[in-house]
């Protein structure tokens, strides 16, 4: 891993991130805040099946938190909610592959705050 | 011109001399705290060292040194502030402490419901969640003056929202977002036609303007000595004698009661009955010997040197493109800071690219929630400057916001 956040590869995702933008019709949405920087994000997924088919984030967030929706997003898209519920934190830095500063962590989690959240949210109101 | 020589003051304070990677540290967020000078370690090493006891309790030689110590630093605090008399000043963890003290301890009991608490758009939550929560409890209502393009309130709107009505009126004295500095005395002066009571949260003014209790003729107000050059963990709540005689202590036990009785006690006189438990008896030592360091350098040296950097910053800033800088253009009109956004890159990104570089701002919304969603802003850059900050801090400041620019426009 390298330290260095700012780094091309991950500025051609905060630069041009797929999967920023809204569902025609979401089966399930959340809003999650982060308190400390001001990031706020909405996920959107949309489920068939017991399977995630496509997702997607919007809000105004900073390039971690965008860079990690983006990678989190790409990366369940296709699985079931019981595979997109074994993501850990461990799982979603490693996406990332970079060593964060503390303050940074809460940035690259709020998207997984997210989508655990929403996949609860749709379980409850199934 | 200030006298400040920020080369040879800088040398008191060990801090400003470690690098972050290659870069020298630039530090630019004392509004969040400020940085130590040696002589203040030196005088919490030296109160463990040398004069460590609990205070007003055990009759020996510790225990005299360690209370005569924590009472010279209240005096010296009162004098510092213009205070009356020095049991005026209590000594608290924090601002945030010492304006809960004010809420739950005197304006509860002194409210009812349909009463009114204004305040301004642009409080830190310290002096905003506290009233919240008693209007809540109470059912009164919290309302709220406009803070304007320049970062200022209006005087003929302080004055239409004024009624029998409105029982508090809680301000801060210079904003930790937008560094404004309130007129208090005009302020309490209207106020006081009616009877209400002002709270004044001074924890960004009393390290940056002389400040006096006195003329300032408000009620209440509260600071923290670690943005003063102090440590943290201590904090003061100044009261004029007769409202803190009828404020109740919000924290109960040791040290704070006179005579023991089930059904009537009876407490200590002010401020023994604020200081419940063990005090932050090294802090308050630490706080006095920052006041003293703060009272060396002058503070009309203090305030002509944060003017200087104040009138440089903003003119710099402004060159760089895209940046906005909220508040006043006038940099009379400000303690030592300046808060800006960058439009379409996230404050965070900023504070993060600026890191890297050694400087250190804050990013966020500086605890000033209410003010950022009024404005719609997810969050801003604050760079905030006290007496070891020169030009060329804001120089190193500038170029690394280009460079910040330069790697996160889209």
């Amino acid at each position: 891993m390298t330290n260095n956040f700012y780094r091309e590869q991950l500025m051609e995702i905060y630069k041009n991130p797929a999967h920023l933008g809204t569902l025609a019709t979401p089966t399930v949405q959340v809003h999650e805040v982060n308190p400390m920087c001001g990031d706020e994000i909405t996920l959107q997924l949309s489920i068939q099946d017991g399977k995630i088919v496509d997702a997607k984030f919007a809000g105004s967030a900073c390039a971690v938190s965008i860079v990690s929706s983006e990678l989190l997003l790409e990366d369940i898209k296709g699985k079931t909610l019981q595979e997109a519920k074994q993501i850990t934190k461990e799982k979603l830095l490693n996406l990332i592959g970079i060593t964060l500063t503390t303050s940074r962590v809460r940035c690259a989690t709020l998207s997984l705050e997210a989508l655990n959240n929403a996949i609860k949210k749709y379980e409850n109101t199934k | 011109m200030s006298q400040i020589n920020v080369k040879t003051l800088k040398q008191d304070f060990p801090i400003l001399s470690r690098k972050i990677g290659e870069h020298n540290l630039v530090y630019l967020d004392s509004a969040a705290t400020s940085q130590k000078p040696q002589k203040v370690i030196d005088a919490i090493v030296d109160y463990y060292s040398n004069h460590n006891a609990n205070v007003h309790r055990g009759a020996h030689v510790l225990g005299d040194e360690a209370t005569e110590l924590y009472e010279a630093a209240r005096k010296k605090t009162a004098t510092f502030i213009g205070a009356r008399i020095p049991q005026e000043v209590i000594f608290t963890k924090n601002t945030t402490e010492a304006l809960n003290m004010v809420a739950r301890g005197y304006a509860l009991k002194n409210l009812t419901k349909d009463d009114i608490i204004l305040t301004t758009g642009a409080e830190h939550n310290s002096n905003l969640l506290p009233w919240l929560a008693i209007c809540k409890q109470i059912g009164a209502k919290l309302e709220f003056l406009t803070i304007t393009d320049a970062g200022d309130i209006s005087l003929a709107e302080l004055k239409a929202k004024l009624n029998p009505k409105v029982k508090f009126l809680v301000i801060f004295h210079a904003s930790n977002v937008l560094g404004t500095i309130l007129p208090v005395k005009e302020i309490c002066d209207l106020a006081h036609q009616y009877d209400t009571k002002v709270v004044v949260d001074g924890s960004q003014a009393v390290p940056h303007l002389l400040v006096n209790m006195q003329s300032l003729g408000c009620d209440f107000y509260a600071f923290s000595g670690h943005k003063m050059l102090g440590p943290m963990g201590i904090g003061v709540l100044w009261g004029r004698e007769e409202l803190l005689n009828q404020t109740e202590p919000v924290a109960f036990g040791g040290g704070m009661i006179l005579e023991f009785d089930l059904v009537n006690p009876r407490w200590m006189q002010v401020p023994d009955k604020f200081e419940a438990g063990t005090p932050n008896v090294a802090g308050a030592v630490g706080l006095g010997v920052a006041i003293d360091y703060l009272t060396s350098v002058g503070m009309e040296n203090v305030r002509a040197h944060e003017l200087e950097l104040n009138d440089y910053a903003l003119k710099q800033l402004a060159n760089v493109p895209d940046l906005v800088i909220l508040g006043s253009q006038d940099p009379k009109k400000r303690t030592g800071l300046v808060s800006f956004t960058v439009n379409s890159i996230h404050a965070h990104d900023i504070a993060a690219v600026l890191s890297e570089q050694g400087i250190c701002v804050r990013s966020g919304m500086h605890c000033a929630m209410k003010f950022h969603k009024d404005l719609d802003l997810a969050a801003s850059v604050r760079a905030s400057f006290y007496v070891y900050n020169s030009n060329e801090d804001i120089d190193r400041l500038v170029q690394g916001l280009y460079k910040a620019i330069k790697v996160l426009k889209k």
